[in-house]
């Protein structure tokens, strides 16, 4: 017995397959990517009985073994490799109770692989309740192989599943179905021209371009033994596959399974008849997206305004202690608050994907895609492109990602190129700090303005990412097959561990991920403000003393003159300069232009810029917020944030494809890098035109 | 002597962050490419 | 008649599906000639329509619907 074997998780979507692989694996886990796709990788370890380490791969959900998507294609690429280093000595097929029927389907073409296969019959706690009855002897026998019935919600039968999974020499690997009788003629000569290999796995590569050993599908040619067939044979004989499957499963499911109607409630029938009305279900709809919104403004500002304050406190207090020189002051200017400005994010990331996460679970998504399917196609979208549109105000990237169950490409295409409007969690701290600084504190009819504003810039957002679906939609001239199938599942009570889970690596993924480029941006950025070349930087204090000798300043104020004469001479002073010309007309000067310029990286960089730029030479301790309410506009006079450039800022922001890592996702999905430039240029000119406007209108 | 020490200490924290970001945006590391739908419809809907 | 006529509430069989036009996907799902289907719901329009075909429950487009040949239990 080896110590450590591989064991991959596959099941149809729904059926509660990371339930079964949070249990096994609880904190043991990890998230990444397949190398070189951004399919998400969940992997994990579980220890078995007798010092077995279980090596355990959540594979991406899938309904049966003819890829359709990215995702599917992973399932199938591994389990037709033996000589991936992840190819399971064991494969555990997850079922829903209530779906047996379907949930089987991918069953009876896994044991065709001839893997050891366990069938776990999740959600049992719901058979009562749904009049279902199983002879599980019997559904052994006939599926020949070994069943744990589990429920991960009350915690029964997991015990079991890992003595299963560490006695899994004992299964029988034959196959279900013989792969032979589709079409007598047509695999008996497939067996001829290929007489070593398994006809169902050839039958699998000749069915979909997936790499097999050293076969391809190109090298699948006539033979005198062995005729191709066109497209739409195959397509049929593929149709003939799944009856004789589900003839098969029927009658399993006749001997093994009994459900009486009489005595199975549904909760669906009574929800879905208010939840998808045609009135009721977007009202209750519009009502939970407004409580959503307002509930991660509300919650996460008291540990916002706290994490604030704390690191300008931690800012000061490294000055005061440590021995003053130019690693202090990276770390208390550059560093320190670098993470403030990714630590003060995970309140409202948090609290964004504990709600999407929620929505996800309990099946309700499902039932705004059924919702908004209709209205969407009239912008050339999908009802599927709500979801990536509403985690948009998330992040891009995530969204992006989340397009990918969208069936028709030309619609993908479009979801994948608009969701970069809808206002992403990294815009909110530059709306927020500009919204606070330029709009007064008012109310009307009882809303504040500052929260109107905030409004507005999300449904500006939402506007220009539908608006934009609509031009591109006329104008994309793209041939595409239609599909939209989307399955309905039953409603559930969210797991507590599930969410927890999602909350949790969602987090950490930011942090880690887009966290260390805005934190080495900031040590960049800092030296960039802290040095510079030539004698006017080198020599600014004798310069400024000189040019003040006769003002009599007194010794904090000249230290002021000559931080600020460093600063305007230091290598970001120098570039900022060099910008200003081309966004001076939107209202903004050289260190506004730095901020904009830096936060190409990210959107989020533009207040940690500007919070290393005005911390930069300033002694006393102060939040970035009134630093920058202080700012003179060098030309004009007056505070440098009014409403004018305020209002041109956000708009700008609105507006911008200002983020490296979407267009990298952007060129990763579509595969080229057409659409990013392409993304990249008019959004960046409709921001700049947008800005324009407003800041001539208004100032 | 401290001054030294910690320019050493600035011009280490600038080179990692450099290194690091270059790594991430400019130059990534040769990976196999993947197979993902060209702009025509190539049937991986 | 197709399954684009189908009325909410009602029952039919599905007689024939013409499988160019139809995802795999969809026949994976159970929507094979022989097995039940009932129109659960509709949005507006009643498109895209909400059924339960054979125990599945899931919502297709109209365009796709029209695909589907269906007989009415009562017919």
């Amino acid at each position: 017995m080896p110590k450590q074997i591989n064991v991959a998780l596959i099941g149809n979507p729904n059926t509660g397959k990371t339930s079964v692989f949070n249990a096994l694996t609880g904190l043991n886990q990890k998230v990444g990517n397949y190398p070189g796709i951004t399919v998400e990788k969940k992997e994990g370890v579980c220890k078995l009985p007798r010092g077995v380490k279980a090596h355990i791969i959540d594979l991406p959900g899938t309904y049966s073994l003819n890829a359709s998507s990215l995702d599917e294609s992973v399932v199938i690429e591994l389990l037709l490799n033996k000589n991936d280093k992840d190819y399971p000595d064991v494969a555990v097929v997850i079922t829903d109770v209530e779906n047996l029927k379907r949930n089987l389907l991918i069953y009876t073409q896994i044991k065709d692989l001839e893997i050891p296969t366990i069938l776990v019959i999740n959600m049992s706690d719901r058979m009562a309740y749904k009049g279902i009855s199983l002879d599980i002897e019997k559904l052994e026998a006939h599926l020949d192989t070994k069943i744990a019935l589990i429920s991960t919600r009350k915690k029964q039968g997991v015990d079991n599943l890992k003595d299963l999974i560490s006695n899994y020499q004992n299964l029988s690997i034959e196959p279900c179905l013989s792969t032979q009788d589709i079409d007598i003629d047509y695999f008996k000569g497939l067996k001829k021209a290929f007489p070593n290999q398994s006809l169902y796995k050839l039958w699998l590569v000749i069915t979909q371009d997936v790499n097999f050993g050293k076969i391809s599908r190109n090298t699948i040619k006539d033979t005198s033994s062995f005729k191709t067939k066109k497209d739409s044979d195959l397509k049929r004989l593929q149709q003939k596959e799944t009856i004789k499957r589900y003839q098969f499963i029927n009658n399993v499911l006749k001997e093994g399974q009994t459900i009486d109607l009489k005595t199975a409630k549904d909760l669906r029938i009574k929800l879905d008849r208010i939840l998808t009305h045609k009135v009721w279900g977007y009202l209750i709809f519009g009502i939970i997206l407004l409580t959503i919104f307002q509930a991660i403004y509300d919650w996460s500002s008291v540990p916002m305004d706290f994490i604030d304050n704390a690191f300008a406190s931690l800012s000061d207090w490294t000055k005061n202690t440590l021995p003053a020189g130019a690693f202090t002051n990276l770390l208390a200017e550059g560093i320190i608050s670098g993470l403030g400005g990714i630590v003060i994010f995970i309140p409202q990331i948090a609290f964004l994907f504990l709600f999407i996460a929620v929505l996800e679970e309990s099946g309700y998504m499902s039932r705004v895609v059924f919702l908004m399917d209709r209205i969407m196609r009239r912008f050339g979208l999908s009802g599927k492109s709500v979801v990536p549109l509403i985690s948009g105000t998330a992040c891009a990237i995530p969204a992006i990602m989340a397009t990918r169950n969208i069936e028709s490409w030309k619609e993908r295409l479009i979801t994948i190129l608009v969701t970069p409007f809808t206002t992403c969690s990294a815009r909110l701290p530059v709306y927020l700090i500009i919204i606070s600084l330029v709009i007064p504190e008012g109310r009307f009819f009882g809303l504040s303005y500052q929260a109107l504003t905030l409004m507005l810039l999300y449904l500006i957002g939402f506007g220009a990412a539908v608006g934009s679906a609509w031009i591109l939609n006329k104008i994309l001239k793209i041939k595409s097959r239609k599909f939209f199938v989307v399955e309905m599942p039953n409603y559930k009570l969210p797991l507590f561990k599930n969410v927890a889970l999602t909350v949790l690596e969602k987090t950490k993924s930011f942090i880690f991920g887009a966290g260390k480029i805005i934190l080495a941006i900031s040590i960049v950025l800092w030296f960039l403000a802290s040095y510079g070349p030539g004698t006017e930087f080198n020599n600014a204090e004798e310069i400024v003393t000189e040019q003040y000798a006769s003002n009599n300043l007194s010794q904090i104020e000249l230290e002021q003159k000559i931080a600020s004469h460093k600063l305007e001479h230091s290598f970001i002073g120098i570039a900022g300069h060099a910008i200003e010309p081309a966004i001076r007309p939107l209202g903004y000067d050289w260190k506004i232009g730095i901020a904009i310029v830096s936060s190409f990286a990210a959107r989020e960089v533009f207040v940690g810029t500007l919070a290393t730029i005005y911390s930069v030479g300033s002694d006393q301790e102060a939040t970035i917020k009134n630093r920058m309410a202080a700012e003179v506009n060098p030309i004009l006079g007056g505070p440098l944030f009014n409403l004018a450039s305020g209002i041109s800022l956000l708009l700008f922001y609105a507006f911008a494809m200002q983020c490296m890592s979407t267009l990298a996702i952007v060129k990763r999905e579509t595969n080229s890098w057409k659409w990013p430039i392409l993304q990249l240029t008019i959004m960046t000119a409709i921001a700049y035109i947008v800005a324009f406007i407003a800041y001539q209108f208004l100032k | 002597m401290n001054g030294i020490i910690q320019n050493i200490f600035v011009f280490s924290s600038l080179t990692i962050a450099v290194v690091f970001l270059v790594r991430k945006f400019v130059w990534t590391p040769k990976k196999k490419t993947a197979k993902t739908c060209d702009s025509n419809d190539c049937g991986c809907h | 008649m197709t399954l684009a006529e189908l009325k909410r509430g009602q029952n039919a069989i599905i007689t024939d599906v013409s499988s160019k036009k139809i995802p795999l996907k969809l026949l994976e799902m159970g929507c094979l000639p022989g097995n039940s289907v009932e129109l659960v719901q509709v949005a507006p329009f009643s498109d895209p329509m909400y059924l339960n075909i054979n125990g599945t429950h899931l919502a297709i487009r109209k365009e796709t619907a029209i695909h589907i040949l269906i007989e009415t239990n009562d017919a």
